[in-house]
């Protein structure tokens, strides 16, 4: 269970990662945000490309502390556990997660209901899994 | 920290400068931000007398309180200077992502002055600002460029602004690309650029952007982008883009064919938006917008975002070209030139005419799009040919004793509108701050595309003023106009992001204060009545096809509007502010004292 994303409708806006910047931080910042859009003009035209988790669970199994679960359908970190170290970052194949405020940051679909989801324009992003839901 | 952070960096070349400075609160409360505060931030430091290549000239790049947020269309970038097309002071805005990275870099504005010993490029992001060599740089065009600062820096996310050999050599109409493909085209800013020794502003960023109210910013983000259908995959410009226009114009009767001469092409179904779609690769945004109205194209071996309506129409049906292939051709070559396709497309339609006419033989003549094709680059390096066309239409036609067929007020070559097929088009033109300029007024979808009659000037001085107060503000609070956002959302969007109270009333007063302030720049720098006209053809020639059919527009009918729109504006007969009516504003003593010194008013 993951987001898939559909790249020949994506413009490269970017709203989604600015949906989860505010849903998980209150703040606008693509950085921050859970899923990357990575977007660039080159010789062959606009290269878009995508991240995000697909719950593969290494960043759990690697976690030293045991900081990080898998509650059957996302990722938990527990702040008060993780002491920021970085190891799930190195284990991560997408390279999604990253630190803030001294904790590791991972993709939890909103509890649910994924705002990058509901706030894309184009329709790009949807949930690859039982018949499309969680 | 906020989505207004009061910082801006001052970069000055010839002393090999960089620092961080504040931006008054106050600024941004009389003049809201982008196009205002860029205009405020500019004449502060920078004289209405001065040369506009000249290292005194300075460069003030603005992005908007709400870049960076999720509000749609909110990206855009300006940058504010005095033009060498046109003297007057000019500030263009370009999409595309590099306001917002700017915004993220944690600056409000970047200010550029003086002149480097050699070529430069300028590094932005939030832990370093470095002016550094753009040697590899030299005579390259903007596609390159963008390349090779990306394999410099050794990251091909930071967002660059940068200006072709166009540029480099000072051409009047040269313009700035951001990220190859969004142009910030008008009033010869790239020409500025290339007077500093600067080449490229490359940005990156990844700091937070705050507002005042996060969860009343998203309600009502969403709410008003659903209520404007701006995120409807049947939105006129995200279906076709501007392309769409076309059919519009020439429907309307006023689609500038053969320098203006016409207003109806007969091949114009070639090019329009249907014509353009079926080349179309991709849909593009910029940074946040939910419209996406970028079509990138790609044909006959050249790639493209656009072509946008006013190329389409200056470079296109204005040139007798009906040929889609040659057009993106044009397009890619002017963008990767770093030339504004208005102005080009404007130079060479004098150029065609002048011809036709027996004024001067140029060579070229109406439809001969191959032989305009390779004077882009001669244009570009100032040779031969080229070099004459790089003067832009006024200049050049001066020169060679044809100056009526230049198509321009100020200086400023006019946009894809014949303002025959709607009168109040032609009253924007000529009251623009930076000259012949559409985007200050559109009234054309009230008129010609709306249900107010085109052909009269009844009513027009106060709807012109009216869609310019607003869309000053609008501009100056940063949104796109391909939003049709209405004002009092613009202050609740306003409310929940930088914070304060702003009702339509004060949103509007703000843009009639800014319009004001640019007009007294251009007074101070000797703009009056006298430049307020639009070129004689289209007070003596009636178009011949379509609604404006046989309809004239006298000079006497536009000059009673004129009349009209200075008293409602509350100018004088000259079209000078007066002092009295720039303190209502709210505007600066300091500014209204260095008003009437100059003015003597």
């Amino acid at each position: 269970m993951h987001l898939i994303f559909d790249l020949s409708l994506c413009t490269g806006c970017k709203i989604c990662q600015l949906a989860c910047s505010a849903e998980h931080d209150q703040v606008f910042n693509p950085e921050k945000a859970r899923l990357k859009i990575m977007h660039a003009y080159r010789d062959e035209g606009v290269h878009i490309a995508t991240k995000s988790c697909i719950f593969c669970k290494k960043c759990a199994k690697t976690c030293p502390e045991g900081a990080i679960s898998h509650n059957g359908k996302w990722m938990i970190v527990y702040h008060e556990i993780c002491t920021g170290c970085g190891i799930c970052i190195e284990a991560c194949p997408q390279g999604v997660i990253f630190l803030h405020d001294d904790h590791a940051v991972i993709c939890d679909f909103c509890q649910g209901a994924p705002k990058c989801i509901a706030w894309c324009p184009k329709g790009v992003i949807s949930f690859k899994g039982k018949g499309g839901r969680i | 920290m906020s989505c207004f952070r009061q910082k801006m960096l001052v970069v000055d070349l010839t002393n090999n400068t960089i620092e961080a400075r504040r931006i008054p609160k106050r600024w941004v409360d009389l003049y809201l931000g982008q196009k205002g505060l860029g205009t405020r931030i500019f004449m502060e430091d920078v004289s209405y007398a001065v040369d506009p290549l000249s290292p005194e000239n300075e460069l003030v790049f603005t992005n908007g309180i709400m870049t960076g947020t999720i509000v749609s269309c909110t990206s855009k970038l300006a940058i504010t200077s005095k033009s060498p097309l046109t003297g007057t002071i000019t500030d263009g805005s370009v999409g595309g992502h590099a306001g917002a990275e700017l915004k993220y870099a944690g600056y409000d504005a970047l200010v550029v002055k003086g002149r480097a010993a050699s070529l430069k490029y300028i590094y932005i992001d939030p832990d370093k600002a470095e002016i550094r060599d753009a040697s590899f740089l030299k005579g390259v065009g903007t596609f390159t460029a963008d390349k090779l600062i990306k394999e410099k820096v050794g990251e091909d996310q930071i967002k660059i602004l940068a200006i072709g050999p166009a540029g480099e050599n000072m051409v009047p109409f040269a313009c700035v690309s951001s990220e190859r493909y969004r142009q910030l085209g008008r009033g010869g800013i790239g020409a500025v650029i290339g007077s500093k020794n600067l080449k490229a502003v490359a940005i990156r960023g990844w700091m937070d952007v705050k507002v005042k109210d996060i969860q009343k910013c998203m309600q009502i983000a969403a709410e008003s982008h659903k209520a404007d259908g701006i995120l409807e995959s049947e939105y006129m410009l995200y279906k076709y883009g501007t392309p769409a226009l076309v059919d519009f114009s020439q429907r309307s009767g006023l689609l500038p064919t053969r320098n203006f001469q016409e207003g109806t092409f007969e091949h114009a179904e070639n090019i329009n938006g249907e014509a353009l779609k079926a080349l179309r690769q991709q849909k593009k945004a910029c940074f946040a917008c939910g419209i996406s109205c970028g079509n990138f194209v790609r044909a006959g071996g050249s790639q493209v975002e656009g072509p946008e309506y006013e190329t389409i129409a200056l470079c296109g049906s204005n040139l007798l070209n009906r040929d889609p292939e040659k057009l993106i051709k044009f397009n890619a070559l002017c963008d990767d030139l770093g030339m504004d396709t208005i102005s080009t497309g404007s130079v060479l339609a004098c150029m065609m005419e002048m011809t036709d006419r027996g004024v001067h033989d140029f060579g070229i003549r109406f439809g001969e799009i191959g032989k305009a094709l390779s004077l882009l680059p001669a244009i570009a390096q100032k040779k031969g040919l080229g070099a004459e066309a790089a003067l832009g239409a006024r200049t050049l036609a001066r020169k060679y004793g044809g100056e009526q067929y230049a198509m321009q007020v100020k200086g400023m070559d006019l946009p894809g509108y014949d303002p025959r097929g709607s009168w109040g088009m032609g009253l924007g033109f000529v009251t623009s701050p930076r000259g012949g300029c559409h985007m200050t007024a559109y009234t054309v979808e009230d008129e010609a595309w709306g249900n107010i009659d085109p052909f009269t000037f009844e009513g027009k001085a106060r709807l012109v003023i009216d869609r310019q107060d607003k869309q000053f503000a609008k501009f100056s609070m940063g949104v796109c106009d391909f939003w049709a956002l209405k004002t009092e959302t613009l202050g609740r969007l306003f409310e929940v992001t930088y914070g304060g109270k702003w009702p339509e009333d004060k949103v509007i007063k703000a843009g009639e204060r800014i319009f004001n302030l640019q007009r007294m720049f251009n007074v101070m720098a000797g703009f009056i009545r006298k430049d307020d006209y639009l070129p004689e053809r289209f007070y003596r020639e009636v178009l011949k096809a379509g609604p404006p059919k046989d309809i004239p527009m006298t000079k006497a009918a536009f000059d009673k509007a004129l009349d009209e729109y200075y008293a409602l504006r509350g100018w004088d007969a000259e079209g000078r502010p007066k002092p009295k009516k720039l303190k209502e504003l709210g505007i600066e003593n300091e500014l209204i004292e260095r008003y009437r010194k100059a003015t003597g008013l």
